[in-house]
């Protein structure tokens, strides 16, 4: 399973996170120019996030995102505290699944 | 007799209640697969929203003039407007389509991400308002080294 390492605090009512998921992020072109095959492209193409079961990032995403594809992004904290755990998946072309998750600071 | 009337009601109203959260979260790589093959940014804009009317305001993008490395280049976008989903295209790739967002009532909708550009292009973001507006903005920058390999 792969990984994903994610940071998150909370500041002023707002929940920053970031996260970085380690993948290779072929594109089929890579892929062809690699190995000779389109088929061998693979790409994470959906990342999530939730806390206590609540969905706060919903992502499809395709293979143009960098490789070991880093990003932020923010959700309302008003609901949540510090020390509530984030967690977050990613999914691949593959069917591969990826996870990460931290207490929010 | 009763109490299992009552739990077995109890029980239906959270499974409806529980159902619309679940569908909630929509990958549009399942149910818009062709915003992911088209080639052109106006393609890829016309698969997921079935419009290319785009309104150039609402929507703050950051990127860089010049990357010097077109395998992650830092892209920044927001919008303080209330939005259903929120898309980046750009033009330099084989294909369109970078990422969409499925906005939930927790979204700040303020982004940063990395993406790979093979050449200089056009990034666009767009964010579909509650009100059926396309908010778009639109940023070209020239990339020295190419992110995709060819």
């Amino acid at each position: 399973m792969g990984t994903m390492r994610v940071k998150a605090k909370l500041k002023n009512g707002v929940v920053n996170v970031k996260a970085m998921a380690k993948h290779a992020m072929m594109t089929y072109n890579m892929a062809e120019k690699k190995t000779g095959s389109r088929d061998n492209a693979n790409f994470i193409t959906h990342i999530s996030a939730s806390v206590n079961g609540k969905t706060v990032l919903d992502m499809s995403t395709s293979q143009f995102l960098s490789k070991n594809p880093i990003f932020k992004f923010q959700f309302k904290g008003d609901e949540f505290k510090k020390g509530d755990k984030l967690e977050m998946k990613w999914v691949d072309l593959k069917g591969k699944t990826g996870k990460g998750k931290t207490k929010i600071k | 007799m009763q109490r299992r009337k009552f739990l077995g009601l109890t029980l239906g109203a959270l499974a409806l209640s529980a159902i619309p959260a679940q569908l909630a979260a929509e990958d549009f790589r399942k149910s818009k697969p062709k915003v992911w093959s088209a080639h052109t940014v106006d393609d890829a804009i016309k698969a997921m929203y079935g419009s290319n009317n785009l309104v150039m305001e609402g929507v703050k993008l950051k990127a860089p003039d010049v990357a010097s490395n077109g395998g992650a280049i830092p892209v920044s976008f927001s919008t303080t407007k209330d939005v259903k989903t929120i898309a980046v295209f750009q033009d330099a790739n084989p294909e369109a389509a970078v990422l969409v967002v499925d906005v939930n009532p927790y979204s700040v909708n303020n982004y940063s991400v990395k993406i790979k550009m093979a050449k200089s292009g056009t990034i666009t973001i767009v964010a579909e308002g509650k009100d059926g507006k396309l908010y778009t903005a639109k940023k070209t920058l020239d990339v020295a080294l190419g992110g995709c390999e060819g």
